[in-house]
């Protein structure tokens, strides 16, 4: 029987030209709009990705990309547009539209990289920061549509701070044709070990243990949860409600079982940052077993999320106790809990950024995002939605707008080579 | 059941935060995380030796907390818990850390054969011996080193050594593959001499013992420090291309341009970036040529990279160490190190065979003594170690 030509088997075949006929090709012309570019921001050490190549599979890969022009929302004493632009001979423009169209009328980019992380903005009552990147996709697709033709657009993190604003840009995305992908860095960064629940499980019980402040890496445990979720049996098909709670009541509600100290157990197992004791004397601890989380988390947070199909899942922010990102799961008809650590490899490199990168390019070249832009929809509305629990009171909020469906690839997408 | 469980002794040079001690001995009382859950080794550490006690010491907490374990004056009280004969199932080594006097060459003389002798002491004049753990590599001291594995053979226990570079993480999770043959491999690694030159030949050694006709020992060595390393690396001494794989699996590339994060450096640049750099480089009995470098101000973590036959681009892997030093609050590396002991405190055989260690050991005082001698080649036929690699791969990846 002949092999079947899959769309990865027929990729890796059109990839292996002769490296004359693969020169020839002409680079991806990327313009990356950016709130800011200062050292460690996301749209330096994601964007230098395109400019300078990055670690992959064993080797320094030179995407067959260039940058050819930037927008920079604000530029403090430590931006480096300027620099890049005059090392690597490429304009930084005054506005998003003369960045997409290098100066001139018409669009002449390949690729928008939207990175709209970092910098100096205001936040709204719910603690969220607003990061313009809804009125930048909104200035993009406006030159996608004057000019009647659009690009591949990635987009850091989450849509928007504002599911509303979320929702209209992937309906852009969807009216105007353009490949769009967006998220963070931990669904595909290196899994240690290297879990990947079946397409199709049935899941009893998840919980993701985090560290750092709302609204940054919340978003970030939420997204590494949902990738793991969205491959259970059925597909996603969106969320029913969401609550937020914080201090004591987070304790109160692991007596009452709401969320599993079995699993809360089992993804601290997966961590190599635990604090407290760990930190004055070296110590390994078992710290649902000694009880210590309650006196020594100040502030927990749980986010609780009730999908469509009844699955639940939790959210722990346990800054105090850990330092890193883990999840557990339960499936239907195991015994035994699995576990994960979502790896942030450390700094400078960030590799994970690398491991994101590799899908940005794989969505330039090939024209169709690895992963859906839905996973990052229903993400963004999730982190809005626990916020608005947080500020009407912890109350329970039913979210019918989060009947966001779509179905995981097939293909894991997590760094692994 | 509970009087089946293994007793242990454990024979310690100092218990301190970070100490190597404190890494591998919490974990028996502790436990660790493993598999998913909060592991508890299925055995019970009753004894303790630790030959120095500091103001920062941690071992009378830990006596206090866990009450089972008793702290001994002496190695033989320890492995007899204070009675005339030997009453322990395993013996823990950790002769890592604390103040010992260095050699003319630079070496600390870590108390490691002195403790070994006398645990064998107590073995011979109990009539039995047990399974034994020794950290690190076996002895500063080549010939001591060979006594040790000789007494092991000679009184017939279980004996593993060695570093947790050979079990950690590995990014990514790759094995090499069986009886693969292999031209060149290498390591690029940071740390010093005597010290984290061990774990990176341990991070070759754990990987191209799997080729084809298995260890056949070592011919020679020769290291090249500073303008010499510079030299051969530029002569081609080594493979170039092998260097730039394990630089791409390192997270921790120092950047060579100000401004960047992640930049692949040029020769002059890491040239500029690399702080009196040390290469060993050895060639094995069956033809394979290795090299271990440390290159301090370049990277902080262990690369490796093979050319395979047959490979169209190196082989590589990153062996992965959590490290608290600032990136880490635990050196969960320890982790799979103790599982391993585990597995042989309750089998009574070791998960890899002690042969990888002895020859570590004698590659680390054939660089300490090439270094000395000025960088010489030195050869190593007393280094003519055979064995085969475990059939099972022992890394961590559950």
């Amino acid at each position: 029987m002949a092999p079947k030509l899959t769309r990865r088997t027929f990729l890796e075949t059109a990839t292996a030209v002769p490296a004359l006929a693969q020169a020839r090709v002409r680079p991806k012309r990327i313009a990356i709009v950016a709130t800011i570019f200062r050292l460690q921001s996301h749209a330096q050490h994601i964007g230098d990705r395109f400019i300078v190549g990055y670690p992959f599979a064993g080797e320094w890969h030179k995407p067959n990309t260039q940058v050819v022009s930037m927008y920079v929302d604000q530029k403090p004493a430590n931006d480096l547009s300027g620099d890049r632009a005059r090392d690597f001979g490429f304009e930084v423009y005054p506005t998003i539209a003369g960045a997409m169209c290098c100066g001139g009328s018409r669009l002449a980019v390949d690729a928008v990289l939207i990175i709209g992380e970092h910098g100096e903005y205001p936040r709204n009552e719910k603690g969220q920061v607003l990061y313009p990147r809804y009125e930048f996709f909104d200035q993009v697709a406006k030159v996608f549509e004057a000019g009647g033709r659009a690009v591949p657009v990635y987009n850091d993190k989450a849509l928007s701070y504002s599911f509303e604003k979320a929702r209209t840009m992937r309906d852009t995305a969807r009216r105007l044709k353009f490949p769009m992908l967006a998220g963070s860095s931990l669904p595909v960064t290196w899994r240690l070990p290297e879990l990947e629940l079946p397409l199709g499980c049935e899941i009893d019980d998840a919980l993701m243990v985090g560290t750092g402040g709302s609204d940054a890496m919340d978003f970030h445990a939420l997204e590494a949860m949902q990738c793991m979720l969205e491959r259970r049996k059925g597909g996603e098909r969106g969320v029913k409600s969401v609550q937020l709670i914080e201090g004591d009541a987070v304790w109160q509600a692991g007596e009452q079982g709401r969320w599993s100290k079995d699993l809360l157990r089992s993804a601290l197992s997966r961590s190599d940052n635990l604090k407290g004791l760990t930190e004055t004397d070296g110590r390994t601890q078992d710290m649902v077993g000694t009880g210590v989380l309650p006196t020594l988390v100040k502030d927990p947070w749980a986010y609780f999320i009730e999908y469509r199909d009844g699955l639940k899942a939790t959210l722990l922010m346990l800054t105090d106790a850990v330092g890193d990102f883990n999840f557990a799961v339960k499936l239907k008809g195991q015994a035994e809990i699995q576990a994960t650590q979502f790896f942030l490899s450390p700094d400078p490199n960030v590799t994970y950024s690398a491991c994101l990168a590799s899908k940005i390019e794989r969505m330039i070249e090939t024209g169709v995002a690895p992963y859906a832009v839905e996973r990052t929809l229903l993400v963004s509305g999730i982190l809005e939605s626990c916020l608005d629990s947080r500020v009407k009171g912890h109350a329970l909020v039913e979210t019918p707008h989060l009947a966001v469906a779509y179905q995981a690839p097939r293909e894991s997408q997590f760094c692994r080579s | 059941m509970p009087g089946n469980r293994p007793k242990l002794a454990a024979i310690t040079t100092v218990y301190r935060k970070h100490s190597h001690t404190q890494h591998i001995v919490d974990r028996y009382l502790e436990g660790y995380g493993w598999n998913g859950t909060h592991h508890h080794p299925e055995m019970d550490l009753i004894a303790l030796y630790v030959d120095q006690v500091g103001a920062d010491d941690l071992s009378r907490d830990r006596a206090t907390r866990f009450p089972a374990m008793k702290i001994y004056p002496t190695i033989r009280e320890a492995l007899t818990c204070g009675t005339s004969k030997l009453a322990v199932d395993g013996v823990v080594v950790v002769g890592e850390h604390g103040d010992y006097a260095k050699t003319p060459k630079g070496q600390v003389q870590y108390p490691r054969y002195r403790f070994f002798e006398e645990i064998a002491a107590v073995f011979r004049s109990s009539g039995r011996s047990v399974p034994m753990f020794n950290d690190k590599h076996l002895s500063w001291n080549w010939e001591w080193a060979r006594k040790m594995y000789d007494t092991s053979k000679e009184l017939g226990f279980a004996y593993m050594a060695g570093s947790s570079l050979a079990v950690t993480w590995r990014i990514p999770p790759v094995e090499f593959p069986a009886d693969a043959r292999v031209r060149e491999a290498l390591c690029i690694c940071y740390g010093g001499v005597d010290s984290y030159d061990f774990h990176g030949l341990e991070t070759i050694q754990c990987m191209v013992e799997r080729r084809k006709g298995g260890e056949t020992g070592v011919k020679w060595l020769q290291a090249y420090r500073g303008e010499k390393f510079w030299d051969a690396c530029r002569d081609n001494v080594w493979p170039r291309e092998l260097m730039n794989a394990a630089l791409c699996r390192s997270h921790t590339l120092t950047p060579a341009r100000a401004g960047f994060n992640d930049i692949f450096p040029s020769f002059d640049q890491m040239r500029r970036l690399a702080k009196d750099p040390v290469a060993y480089r050895y060639e094995h009995s069956d033809g394979l040529k290795c090299t271990m470098m440390l290159m301090n101000g370049l990277v902080r973590d262990f690369n490796f990279a093979a050319h395979l036959e047959g490979g169209v681009k190196p082989f590589s892997t990153q062996m992965y160490l959590p490290m608290p030093d600032g990136r880490a609050t635990m050196a969960n590396f320890f982790s799979p190190l103790c599982n391993n002991m585990e597995k042989m405190f309750l089998s009574g055989k070791p998960t890899y065979p002690i042969e990888r260690t002895l020859l570590t050991t004698g590659l680390t005082a054939a660089g300490v003594d090439s270094l000395y001698a000025g960088q010489v080649r030195v050869d190593t036929p007393h280094l003519a170690i055979e064995y085969r690699a475990p059939a099972e791969s022992t890394y961590w990846r559950t």
